[in-house]
């Protein structure tokens, strides 16, 4: 179905959010949160610890959603989702997760998540499973390899035994192997050394000149404003403030709110 | 004399009768305290026996495995333990059951020793599988050691547990009140919550100074006692104690049981016995049928309550306050307690944040 | 004799194998204890029987048909009661418990609570390492080394395999990267009612037919898959070869072995978990919220 491109939005708007609510039982996770996110855009999320924004990436993913239909008529099922969110033009909030993947939406999760028990060549294909051509599957094998050569070196190993940031760099490859249009990352440098952290966002910031949509949710507020392009403050449950990462840390109040202590874990 | 009465009145109204579901338990009792005065046809008298004392074993698995959070799938090894000390000591020791029925709940108590503590180690499924083989174990030992266990015909003659059919049900009716009472009210007390905190999260538990192992294996004893009386109940009312005693069908009765009638509630055991059992018998009408519309049943009830029959019926006949959380009857329109009002269907005020 | 208890414990280790490794992967991604497991086994064997027997059927013919019908008989019975009540794991507990009863009644009511057995499909024995040994095994054990190859390769070679794999170990990770959650956990039952029914075809004619036959495996399929770890292939395959081992030596030289081999093999299993208390091959899976 053709979609009508609506008037306050920019033709090439990949993922709008708009007034998202998202209640457990009586907690208040998300509250009205609109935002929107166009292509080749990379967008930053920062806000406090508890503030919503790995909960705006489950729901944007499908996993709320999910959990919700799985848990219907348990006590702990008691979940609500109001609002939209649209992705390359369609509604997605009522998809299952592998239907949002499948439009090139994919996640790289809070604490990585890599499946432990698996090779890192495992954890790789199993990125690339809904890619139907072999040999396209060797050539975005090719692309991460090229953007993490650690992981070519060790395919055979059960991705368990990784170190942190060798398993951050696989989660992001096995991400990128699903050839997304919109990579969702969450929170990617999170118990790594300095080092490591500053390479992981680097190598962020290169998959963004390739053309890929980055919605990034990081703690580290000032590495993350050197590469995005526009953020989104997340605080209670709502978004306070956007605006380009000049725009916000120019603002003294924000800073101290919310930008202030950033930088150290 | 007068004024404590009045209290007692007081009490029984404002405690009781005040809640739906705490008066259908309440004149439950009453009734199967009273249903002999009227009706005393040996067939059912039996039936409700032997469910009085099921009740009872089914409250322990409750206990462990609804309110600890323990799933065992190997409940028959206390019941079993139990059922056989008591018929040794009975028949080799010539004890009377007012001796040997505590002592075999002693001996399920060690059980419960012999199996909380190695399930230390284990969580969630392997604990509920490892707990599965404890009962077949003896089972084994008890066919190697058949001259002193009879083997597969068990050891029988025992003395019955009271002198006539009623007194037996009399007998039977108030172990089972009195014990699952008891039960509730540990489910009830401070140590109760301490075991509601370990089935929530453990490591909270932990973290948050209770010493987790120690409450575990004081669940497994107690569930085991419970469990062991019940056993004990068993065997001198059916004057045998046999390998059946542990099989694992023994061990999935309560299960069944618990979970039909609402699991870690207590009352919900209570009223899986008393719904199930009965049932097995009427179904006698057509034997081949039996328990093919027995599980048949089972799956179809569970199928539109999964939470339990218990707990559906309570969640139409009560209303739980969204202030205080106490429970109110279906009638009332404002809390009992807090004064909230309580007529808003569904709909949960949903508190704006921010 | 020692030939004799290797022989035994090989033919036993692989249909506890196949049992235990269809319980086990159902566990795995699915997240059910499935109590009815061994009775799909039972259905398989019974269902020969009538096959050959009754309608007359080669057997080969028979096996596949069994096959099917108990393939066809758990997904139904899968999509229709336990996959909606997932999320209540201990309803489902008792939900697998009431169809293994409904199962074993259903067989009661149909065959009668005789022992039945089925005929050989083929005659005569070799004679290997001293022991006579019968074309039945042979033929019985070709059978099953071929269905756990096979299994083996589907798990570790095929994008179901890779998606079996990556859905026990995180599903909510698995959906993210564009695997069907529901499709592979139904397609998972498949597979391992397909296992219990080609295991309960393949004994019909070595073993004794009976309503009750499903509970003595059960126990044991339960302490294999705990004893190798939960949802791991790897384990399945020791944990079985362990305990076949461990029966038969039970069995032949132990005085009334016969009735110890359930409590030695559970045994077994408690003295592992004490040790390494996620199994021999335990897969610790990723929390999910
Ligand atoms: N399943 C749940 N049920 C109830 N509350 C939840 C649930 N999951 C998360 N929360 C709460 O929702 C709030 C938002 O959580 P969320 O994980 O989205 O925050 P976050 O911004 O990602 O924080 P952090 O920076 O620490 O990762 C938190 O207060 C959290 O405790
Ligand atoms: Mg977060």
């Amino acid at each position: 179905m053709p979609e009508v491109p609506e008037t306050l939005g920019a033709p090439e708007a990949l993922l709008e959010v708009k007034g998202l609510s998202v209640r457990y039982d009586t907690a208040v996770l998300l509250n009205d949160v609109t935002l929107r996110v166009d292509a080749g855009e990379t967008v930053g999320l920062v806000g406090p610890n508890g503030a919503g924004k790995t909960t705006l990436l489950r729901t944007v993913a499908g996993l709320v959603h999910w959990e919700r239909e799985k848990k219907r008529g348990t006590r702990a099922g008691n979940i609500v989702i109001e609002g939209q969110v649209v992705f390359g033009g369609q509604r997605i909030d009522r998809l299952p997760p592998h239907g949002i993947a499948r439009l090139g939406l994919v996640l790289v999760p809070e604490r990585r998540r890599p499946f432990r028990e698996l090779s890192v060549l495992d954890n790789l294909r199993a990125g690339a499973y809904l890619v139907r051509d072999p040999k396209e599957v060797t050539r975005a094998l090719e692309t991460v390899y090229g953007l993490f050569p650690i992981l070519r070196e060790r395919g055979g190993q059960l991705s368990g035994t990784l170190s942190g940031g060798e398993q951050q760099m696989l989660a992001i490859g096995r991400a990128l192997m699903t050839r997304p249009r919109l990579l969702c990352i969450d929170e990617p440098s999170t118990g790594l050394s300095p080092r490591v952290r500053r390479e992981v966002l680097a190598k962020i910031k290169d998959i963004g000149r390739t053309g890929i949509t980055i919605l990034l949710v990081e703690q580290d507020v000032s590495l993350a404003f050197a590469l995005t392009t526009r953020n989104y403050i997340l605080s209670h449950s709502r978004v306070v403030a956007e605006g380009t990462s000049e725009e916000l840390m120019a603002d003294e109040r924000l800073r101290q709110r919310y930008l202030g202590v950033a930088g150290t874990a | 004399m007068v004024r404590y009465l009045n209290w007692l009145w007081r009490e029984f109204k404002g405690e009781i009768l005040v809640l739906p579901g705490r008066s259908i338990l309440f004149f439950g009792a009453v009734a199967l305290l009273a249903l002999p005065l009227v009706f005393r046809h040996p067939y059912a008298l039996r039936v409700l026996t032997m469910a009085s004392i099921f009740a009872i074993f089914a409250a322990s698995w409750d206990l462990i495995s609804g309110v600890v959070g323990q799933l065992s799938l190997g409940h028959a090894i206390f019941f079993g333990t139990a059922a056989y000390t008591s018929a040794l000591l009975n028949l080799n020791a010539g004890l009377p059951p007012v001796v040997t029925i505590p002592l075999g709940a002693l001996a399920a108590v060690v059980a419960g020793l012999a199996v909380g503590i190695p399930c230390l180690r284990l969580k969630g499924q392997y604990l509920s599988l490892a707990t599965l083989a404890f009962p077949i174990i003896l089972a084994g030992l008890v066919m190697v050691f058949s001259s002193v266990t009879g083997g597969e015909l068990g050891v029988s003659g025992l003395t019955r547990l009271a002198p006539t059919r009623l007194k037996e049900y009399y007998v039977a009716v108030v172990a089972a009140i009195v014990l699952i009472l008891a039960v509730w009210k540990i489910t009830d007390s401070k140590v109760g919550i301490i075991f509601h905190a370990i089935r929530e999260d453990e490591v909270a538990a932990r973290a948050s100074g209770i010493n987790t192992p120690l409450y575990k294996v004081l669940a497994f004893c107690l569930s085991g006692l419970f469990a062991g009386l019940a056993g004990g109940l068993y065997a001198h009312y059916m004057r045998i104690a046999g390998p059946s005693t542990l099989s694992v069908l023994t061990s999935f009765q309560p299960i069944i049981w618990v979970i039909f009638g609402g699991i870690a509630t207590i009352y919900g055991a209570v009223v899986g016995v008393f719904v199930l059992f009965p049932l097995v018998e009427v179904l006698r009408v057509a034997p081949e049928l039996r328990m093919l519309l027995y599980a048949a049943s089972i799956v179809l009830v569970l199928r539109f309550m999964p939470e339990g029959l218990a707990p559906w019926v309570i969640d139409r006949l009560e209303r739980k306050c969204p202030r205080c959380k106490e429970h109110n009857a279906f009638t009332r329109r404002a809390c009992r307690v807090c004064g909230t009002a309580l007529r808003v269907p569904q709909e949960k005020g949903v508190p704006s944040g921010g | 004799m020692l030939g004799n208890i290797l022989v035994n414990a090989l033919m036993n280790a692989g249909v506890y194998a196949m049992l235990a490794v269809g319980f086990s992967l159902m566990f795995g991604v699915a997240r059910i204890i499935n109590l009815a497991h061994t009775a799909f086994y039972m259905v398989a064997g019974y269902c020969i029987f009538y096959l050959v027997s009754t309608a007359g059927l080669p057997l080969p013919l028979a096996i596949l048909i069994s096959i099917v019908a108990v393939v066809v008989l758990a997904v139904v019975v899968y999509r229709l009661l336990i996959d909606p009540m997932r999320e209540h794991e201990t309803t489902v507990l008792i939900l697998t418990i009431a169809l293994a009863l409904v199962l074993q009644e259903a067989m009661l009511l149909w065959f009668g609570g005789y022992f039945r057995s089925v005929p050989a499909a083929t005659a005569g024995y070799a004679t290997i390492l001293g022991v006579r040994v019968s074309f039945q095994y042979l033929l019985t054990l070709g059978v099953l080394a071929g269905a756990l190859v096979a299994v083996w390769f589907v798990l570790m070679k095929t994008k179901l395999g890779l998606a079996i794999r990556a859905t026990a170990q995180d599903r909510e990770i698995a959906e993210v990267m564009g695997m069907d959650e529901s499709r592979t956990a139904t397609l998972t039952v498949a597979i391992a009612s397909a296992l219990a029914g080609l295991a309960g075809a393949i004994v019909a004619p070595l073993y004794i037919l009976e309503p009750r036959m499903w509970l003595n495996p059960l126990t044991i399929v339960l302490a294999i898959a705990v004893l190798g770890g939960l949802g791991s292939l790897k384990g399945s395959l020791f944990g079985a070869a362990i305990i076949a081992l461990a029966e038969s030596l039970v069995v032949f030289l132990v005085p009334q072995g016969a009735f110890l081999k359930g409590a030695f093999s559970l045994g077994i299993m408690i003295l592992v978990l004490l040790i390494r208390p996620e199994g021999l091959f335990g897969v610790a899976f990723e929390e999910e919220r």
